[in-house]
Formats: structure tokens, C-alpha cells, sequence
């Protein structure tokens, strides 16, 4: 009888190590990749995932916003213009998933500045309008996410600069978005977006700075 | 315990699945690893990325036949269906996709502008702030090699060949009157403004079979897909002002923009060369409507308005009193087009222009008032056969109904015109051998109606890239065109004319760097002749005008070596005679000029908050005749030069002051000399310099932009 109890206990224990679904396993997995800086290792992992999970715009999210991490290391035209492309399909599957969703919406905006970064005066001009009416929807959608509002007071602190600018006022939104964060209740769907506050306390040094 | 053994027995089972191990080598068809390519099987998690030796290894638990799918970027999808258990030590070679970026282009012929494009020659905000150009994107164009500087004209000269030879189509639809008439020595600008454009393609020769109707060069414009935010643009400027308005819905964006310009204040301050009766001014509206109707679908309309008006008398060797001419023009131009996608890879594209154009000149004490209604229709397929092979084929209708009316001093009033209906096909394939050889093959048939005749042209090219940054490439083309209303409209016994290209091309293309050399060979035949000073009713006409055109264009760009700093050089070399129009013999035209030279440079100051620009044109001298010697078109003048400035400062985020001033060093520029139809006592014909109608010319304007994010501009306006 010992032994039958054993058995139901690994069993159990059995269950609850089964209780990871493969889905878990692999974001986990996929996370693990990216802070080990595999970018292309983590994009592919989530495509995988993207693959088998059709109803769940995280993967795509992930693997697109991985994708266009690794666009800003790349010197390549061509090979930039491939990458981003397959990250903005990536990440408008995401979007036909999940429309309207400002997460998704920042990330579609870095998309477009891997181009400026690459080359500003081919793409800036096209490219910065369209992000700022991309942040100005994101802002509209989600005015209480310290996320966008970081990203909108990072690109809006960039183009300032570009002109000359002070940053000053946009330092105020850092500090809104650093509130934001440390209230922040953690989303009970799993593997949700909720990176940015140590972006926003390190950018808000600067500012003081 | 048998419970017990069933379970293990169970869990080794579980674990023995588990060991389903799937592994192999990826590479390229020469067998160099590819890094980073996703391997997995089709519906699960299982799956892994290839290491540095295009090794990969992962685990299943999955049995039986399974899909085993490996992507990479630029390289088709490959698939492999089999029993998981033989998906051990595989090697699989990924096909490369040839329609990528690096792969070979056509190209030979071809400058584009635009991010789409894969070798931009110029980008989007050049077209606007090169300084020569004053904002007119024809302007800009002219900075690049195969094309003469006229300065006095304004249009494009390419390779040879005359104005008229280059034709401008807007999203794949041709555009009858593109350029506002102006009186002689003042030059014509593009009616179109650069910005509701998102790509310029400008083929100086071999054009695709989709182009006829030109006998030199191709400027093809497309309007923007979709606007990227509401806004209103408000310009003013020392010779007029413009607003426009972009509004944004759900599935459909209209533009509209306005300009009126009036030289009168502008000549008030500065006199020119003319006495203005009315000095120039025009109005001018343009709108386009977008429709997505679904994700892939895409209708556009297109208007524009303009109404221009000028009244001047100038000075004339053959008239004491100077030369009275003014002109009124009203342009009506309506442009549709509709992209599809009907699947399994057929692409649609249609399209229908209608133009109206009135002019009424007056010409000394002659009066003549032309109607051209022209309209263009035009249906395209496109089929992709696998990744290799492309075919494209359609067919087009041009209507043109041409008719003007002169009433003259001495003569009285008479009324002609002709209408010249032309129908075409055209089909032609591309083929990619590989990313490194490509082909394409075409033809196109045209039936001119009016002149009863009916021409076959055949074009191909070919294009090997020969290393990372290098590729060759070669054209030939055969092109037709109609002879000019100018001709038609007192005889329509003529037939089309013709040339014929033979180019080679060379090009190295780094990030931000552009090196290309072009010779070509091109033939005229067919072309027309008259036999009097200027084509009239009792002039008689012909076909026997003939010629050629041989020359060589370089370009060179560079933006990565000097930070803030970009600039283009060209150069044009041009070998070519005629005999056509009145020429008694063959001889180079006087616009076509040996030499034509242009150094553009625009230079970012982060301190000031600033892009200044510079460029400079050079021309070698244009012929004439000189009636005191023998000879047809027997000397030239001195070379043409000119130096242009530019300054741009952003005031803030949405306002811009901009400066220019063209011919900086005051350059005493000469187009040709005009002689008296008489000798005087002496015997001697005497002489008048063609020259600009003003030396100099600065322009100040202020450009405010009001949108939602408060940051856009119209610097790509300027």
C-alpha cells in the first residue's frame, strides 16, 4: 500500500510538473533565450510557438518584437528590410489577434525606427510621422499604460534633441510612467508585457542628469 | 505491484517517446551553414534554431509521419513529410528566394527615388531640396547624367532626344499635359507637386514593354498609398501661397492642396529682361481620394486644376517694338486607378486618365486657341509561376482629339485639328535563372488609327550581379512614337517615329554609396521634316529624318564618408546628330549639348538647426547658326554654368523658413543667339544673345504644419 501511496504522490507530483503545458515550457524557455541575448534563437522559439498557439497574440508579439531587436544590430539593407518585414507580419498577426492593443502598437513603432535608425535620411521623413500618429493612437487607446507613455516620452525626447530641443518637459511623463509602473498590478494572463520601469528610472536619471 | 510495473512500464514508455530525436545540417546550395534558421515540426512545439554550423537537434514526442518545416530569411520555405524516425542526420539545402533585395535587378536605364526602390538614386526629400531645383521635382531630375540642361525650358532633354520624347505616367496612367506652357526663355515647371508622391522611377532608355509612346525616356510617378496622419500645410512665400489638408478615415484618405502664385510683387521688386503686361500667375488645386476596399485592394482617384496666365512683350532683333505673346492655359486632368489581387497569384492593376487642355496664345497680332482632349485607358494582368518566372501582359487605349483655331492679321480665321485614336498590347516575362542572372523579354504592338499603320516593338534586357556590390546589365528596345500635334494637326499622312537603344550598364551599389556607368547607342529613324521655318499648312511634310545618339553617363553618390554630408555627381557625355524638323543636313540639335555636368551637396549644421545646399551645373556650349558664315548650325556658345544655394531652418518642429537663390556667381549665361532676317547696310546680320530672362532669382518662403503630434513639417514640401 506504501507503495500505491508513493505511486499517487509522483503521480501528482507528476501532474503538477505536467501543469506546465508546453505552452508555459516554451515561452519560459523563449524568455530564457532572450535574456541570454539569443535574439534569433528567442524570435524563432516564439514563431514556433505562434505556429500551434493561433488564437494567442503573445507569441507573434514576441517573436516580432524579438525580430526587430536584432533589426538595430544589422548593417545589411537587404538583409534589414527582410527582417523588419517578417517582424511586421509578425507582429499584424499579433494585431488581427488583438486589435487595437497598444502593446502591440509600440512595438510596431520600434519597427519603423530600426528604419530611421539604419538610415535617417531615407527613411526619417516617412517613417517619424508615422510613429508619431502611431503613439498618438497608443496614447488614446491606453493613456494609463506606463508603457506607451515611456515610449512616447523616449521618441518625443529623440526628436527634440534632433531639433535643438529641451527634454525637460517630457521628463514630468517619465516621472507619470515611473508611478504607473510601481502600481502596476500584474496582468493575470501569463507572460503579459510588463518590462519598462527600469528603462523609465534609468532614462529619468538622465533627465536629472 | 502489477499496478506498479503497468506504471513504470508506462513511464519509461513516456520517456522512450520522448528520445524521438530529429537532427541534420542546414546550408545553402553551396553548401556554406546557414545560422539561425527555425527548424520544427508542423503543429508543434518541437523544434530548434541551427547553430554556427547550420547544425540542428531537438527532441519529439510526436510518432509517425510528421511535417519537418525549416525557414530562414531570403530562402524559400522548405518542407520534408516522412516518418519522424527517419528525420535523423538530415541535410537539407534551402533554395534561395530570388525576389529579395540582394538579389540582381534590371536596371539597366532605370534611376528610382523612394524607399521602395532597391537602388535609390535619389531619396524622397532630394527631390525637394536640391537647390538648382526650386522645388520642382523636374528640376531635380535634371541632376542626374542623360539629361542637357536647358535652362531656358525647364522640361527633360534625355539622351539626345527632345522634350516631347519623355512621357510621364502617374500610378501606370499617362498624363497629356504635363508641364504649364510659359512664353520663350521662361521655364516650365511640373504642374505635379512632389509630395502626394512616394516614388519616382525616371528610365533614360530600354523601358519596359508596359511604356509606349516614348522615344527616349519614362518618368513614372506614384501616389502615395496611404497618408500617414491628418494635417494642414500653409506655405507663403515671396511669389504666392498654398494651403493643404489630408484627412484620414477608416478606409479611405483624401488629400487636397492649393497654390496660387503671382510674379507680380516678385517682379516689381526685381525687373527682369521682359515688360510684363500681366505677369505670370496661376492657380492651382490637386486632390486624391483613397479607397482601401480590402486588405490588399486599393482604389485611387486623382484631380488637378490649373489655370495659368501670362502677358509680355519681348525684346526682338526682328521687331522694334518688341514681341508681344501672352497665354492662357486651363488644364483639367483626372487620373483612376485599381490595384487587386484576384489569388493564386494574379495581380490586376486598371487605370483610365482624361485631360483637357485649352490654350489661347497670342502671338504678335496672330491669335491661337487650341483644345486637347486626350484619355488613356488601361488594363494590366501580372502572374507569378512559381518564384522564377513572372508574366506580365495588357492592353491600352489612347484617345486624342486635338483641335485649334488661328485668326490672323492677314489671313483670316481658319479651323483645324486631327484625331488620333492609338490601341496597343504588350506581354513580357521575367525570369530569374537565380538571384544572380535575370532576364526579361517583351514586346509590344501598336495601331496608330489616324496614320493607318500598325508597329511591332520588341525589348529585352538581361542583368548579372557579379559580386556582393556589383552588377552588369544590358537593354535593347525598339519605340515608337507619334509624330507631335504640332505636325499632325496640318498632316496626318505621316507615320510614327522611331528609335532604337542598345545599353550596357555597370553599377556598384554599398550602403549609402552609388557608383554606375551606362553607354548606350541609340538610332533615330522615321522622323519628321518640313521645309519651311515653321511647320504650316503649306509646308509639306515627310518621314525621312533620321539620326543617332551615342554617350556615356556616370553617377556617383555618397553618403557615408563625410557625417552630415551628402552629395552626387554626374556626368554626361553625348555623341549625337540629326537631320530632322528643318535641319538642311544632319547636325547636333542645338539642345542636346556635348557635356553636361552637376555636383549637388546638402549639408546638415546640428547647431543651427539647419540643411544648407549647393549645387552646381555645368553645360558645354549649345550650337546655332550663324548666317554670316556658311553652314547649318555652325558655331556654339560658351558654356553654360550655374551655381544655386539653398538654406533651410526649422524654426521649431512644424515651421520652416527657406531660402534659395539660384546663379549665385551671377553667371552671364547664353542659350543661342537670335539674327535678324534682314543684313544691314553692311551685309552683316546682326545679333541678339538668347539669355534668362533674369540672371539671378531668390525665393524666401515660410512652410507651417498643423497636425495632431505637432511634429511633422514640410520639409519634404521644399
Amino acid at each position: 500500500m506504501k507503495i500505491f501511496q508513493l505511486l499517487i504522490i509522483s503521480v501528482i507530483i507528476n501532474i503538477n510538473l505536467q501543469a506546465q503545458t508546453p505552452y508555459e515550457k516554451g515561452m519560459k524557455q523563449a524568455f530564457e533565450l532572450w535574456d541570454q541575448n539569443k535574439l534569433t534563437e528567442a524570435s524563432n522559439l516564439f514563431e514556433r510557438i505562434s505556429t500551434v498557439e493561433k488564437d494567442n497574440w503573445l507569441p507573434p508579439f514576441y517573436a516580432g518584437y524579438t525580430l526587430v531587436l536584432t533589426a538595430f544590430e544589422i548593417k545589411d539593407e537587404a538583409k534589414l528590410k527582410l527582417t523588419l518585414d517578417k517582424a511586421k507580419s509578425l507582429l499584424s498577426q499579433a494585431e488581427n489577434l488583438s486589435p487595437d492593443n497598444a502593446e502591440i502598437l509600440i512595438a510596431q513603432a520600434l519597427h519603423n525606427t530600426a528604419y530611421i535608425n539604419f538610415d535617417g535620411q531615407k527613411y526619417g521623413m516617412s517613417m517619424s510621422s508615422k510613429n508619431s500618429s502611431i503613439y498618438q493612437k497608443a496614447i488614446d487607446l491606453a493613456p494609463e499604460n506606463p508603457r506607451v507613455i515611456l515610449a512616447k516620452a523616449e521618441w518625443d525626447m529623440g526628436s527634440a534633441r534632433f531639433f535643438g530641443q529641451s527634454v525637460e518637459p517630457y521628463c514630468k511623463d517619465l516621472q507619470r510612467a515611473l508611478e504607473l509602473f510601481q502600481n502596476e498590478k500584474k496582468s493575470e494572463v501569463p507572460f503579459y508585457p510588463d518590462w519598462g520601469e527600469k528603462r523609465a528610472k534609468q532614462i529619468l536619471e538622465e533627465c536629472k542628469g | 505491484m502489477r499496478i506498479l510495473v503497468t506504471c513504470i512500464s508506462l513511464l519509461v514508455a513516456f520517456s522512450a517517446m520522448a528520445q524521438n530525436e530529429v537532427s541534420g545540417t542546414v546550408t545553402d546550395k553551396k553548401g556554406q551553414a546557414i545560422l539561425g534558421a527555425n527548424v520544427y515540426l508542423e503543429g508543434t512545439y518541437d523544434g530548434a534554431s541551427t547553430d554556427v554550423d547550420g547544425k540542428f537537434n531537438f527532441n519529439s514526442a510526436e510518432e509517425g509521419e510528421q511535417v519537418l518545416i525549416v525557414t530562414f530569411l531570403s530562402y524559400l520555405d522548405f518542407r520534408l513529410t516522412a516518418d519522424i524516425s527517419k528525420m535523423k542526420n538530415l541535410n537539407i539545402i534551402l533554395k534561395e528566394d530570388v525576389n529579395t533585395l540582394d538579389a540582381v535587378v534590371l536596371s539597366a536605364g532605370m534611376f528610382e527615388a523612394g524607399e521602395e526602390s532597391r537602388v535609390t538614386a535619389l531619396k524622397p526629400l532630394d527631390i525637394v531640396t536640391t537647390a538648382s531645383a526650386l522645388g520642382d521635382f523636374v528640376g531635380a531630375l535634371q541632376t542626374l547624367p542623360g539629361t542637357s540642361t536647358n535652362a531656358e525650358d525647364g522640361r527633360l532633354f534625355v539622351r539626345g532626344g527632345s522634350a516631347e520624347e519623355t512621357q510621364i505616367f502617374i500610378d501606370g496612367i499617362r498624363v497629356f499635359a504635363p508641364f504649364t506652357p510659359t512664353a520663350n526663355n521662361i521655364p516650365t515647371r511640373g504642374r505635379f507637386s512632389p509630395f502626394l508622391f512616394k516614388g519616382i522611377s525616371f528610365s533614360t532608355g530600354g523601358y519596359s514593354a508596359e511604356f509606349g509612346q516614348a522615344l527616349s525616356g519614362v518618368l513614372q510617378l506614384n501616389t502615395i498609398d496611404e497618408p500617414d496622419q491628418e494635417k494642414t500645410d500653409i506655405s507663403l512665400m515671396t511669389v504666392g501661397a498654398g494651403v493643404g489638408n489630408t484627412q484620414k478615415w477608416k478606409k479611405s484618405s483624401f488629400s487636397i492642396n492649393t497654390s496660387y502664385i503671382n510674379l507680380a510683387p516678385y517682379l516689381e521688386a526685381i525687373p527682369d529682361r521682359n515688360e510684363w503686361i500681366n505677369p505670370f500667375q496661376s492657380a492651382t488645386g490637386e486632390m486624391v481620394y483613397r479607397y482601401k476596399v480590402n486588405d490588399s485592394d486599393l482604389l485611387k482617384l486623382y484631380g488637378a486644376y490649373s489655370y495659368t496666365n501670362l502677358d509680355l512683350i519681348q525684346d526682338d532683333i526682328n521687331f522694334e517694338d518688341g514681341f508681344r505673346f501672352s497665354n492662357e492655359n486651363t488644364n483639367l486632368y483626372f487620373n483612376g486607378s485599381y490595384k487587386s489581387f484576384l489569388g493564386q497569384k494574379w495581380i490586376l492593376s486598371t487605370g483610365f486618365s482624361f485631360s483637357y487642355d485649352n490654350t489661347d496664345f497670342q502671338i504678335a497680332e496672330d491669335i491661337v486657341e487650341n483644345n486637347d482632349n486626350s484619355a488613356h485607358v488601361k488594363l494590366k494582368l501580372r502572374k507569378r509561376f512559381g518564384n522564377r518566372v513572372e508574366l506580365n501582359f495588357g492592353g491600352e487605349y489612347f484617345i486624342t482629339d486635338f483641335e485649334e483655331t488661328f485668326i490672323g492679321q492677314q489671313f483670316g480665321q481658319f479651323d483645324y485639328g486631327f484625331q488620333n485614336n492609338i490601341s496597343a498590347g504588350f506581354a513580357e516575362l521575367d525570369i530569374f535563372f537565380s538571384k544572380k542572372l535575370a532576364a526579361k523579354a517583351g514586346a509590344r504592338l501598336d495601331h496608330y488609327e489616324l496614320l493607318n499603320e500598325t508597329v511591332f516593338s520588341p525589348r529585352a534586357s538581361l542583368a548579372y550581379k557579379s559580386g556582393e556590390f556589383t552588377q552588369f546589365a544590358l537593354a535593347y528596345g525598339d519605340f515608337y512614337q507619334n509624330p507631335i500635334p504640332n505636325y499632325l494637326k496640318f498632316d496626318s499622312n505621316l507615320r510614327p517615329e522611331n528609335a532604337q537603344h542598345y545599353i550596357a550598364n555597370f553599377q556598384f551599389v554599398k550602403p549609402k554609396q552609388i557608383f554606375r556607368v551606362e553607354a548606350y547607342h541609340k538610332t533615330y529613324d522615321n522622323l519628321v521634316k518640313f521645309d519651311d521655318d515653321f511647320p504650316g499648312f503649306t509646308t509639306s511634310y515627310n518621314n525621312n529624318g533620321d539620326g543617332y545618339a551615342t554617350g556615356v553617363d556616370v553617377f556617383w553618390r555618397d553618403n557615408a564618408n563625410i557625417r552630415n554630408l551628402e552629395y552626387w555627381i554626374s556626368y554626361s557625355y553625348l555623341d549625337t546628330e540629326r537631320n530632322f524638323r528643318n535641319f538642311p543636313t544632319t547636325a547636333r540639335p542645338n539642345f542636346a549639348t556635348a557635356h553636361n555636368f552637376s555636383v549637388v551637396t546638402k549639408y546638415w549644421i546640428e547647431d543651427w538647426n539647419s540643411q544648407v545646399g549647393l549645387s552646381y551645373t555645368f553645360a558645354s556650349g549649345r550650337n546655332y547658326t550663324d548666317p554670316n558664315q556658311p553652314g547649318f548650325l555652325n558655331r556654339q556658345t560658351k558654356s553654360f554654368h550655374n551655381l544655386s544655394f539653398n538654406w533651410a531652418y526649422l524654426i521649431d518642429q512644424q515651421k520652416i523658413l527657406y531660402f534659395s537663390a539660384g546663379n549665385v556667381l551671377n553667371t552671364k549665361n547664353i542659350f543661342g543667339y537670335n539674327y535678324a532676317n534682314q543684313p544691314d547696310v553692311n551685309g552683316v546680320f546682326q545679333r541678339q544673345a538668347i539669355r534668362p530672362n533674369d540672371d539671378q532669382f531668390f525665393f524666401v518662403g515660410f512652410f507651417w504644419t498643423i497636425s495632431d503630434d505637432n511634429k511633422s513639417n514640410q520639409l519634404n514640401n521644399l
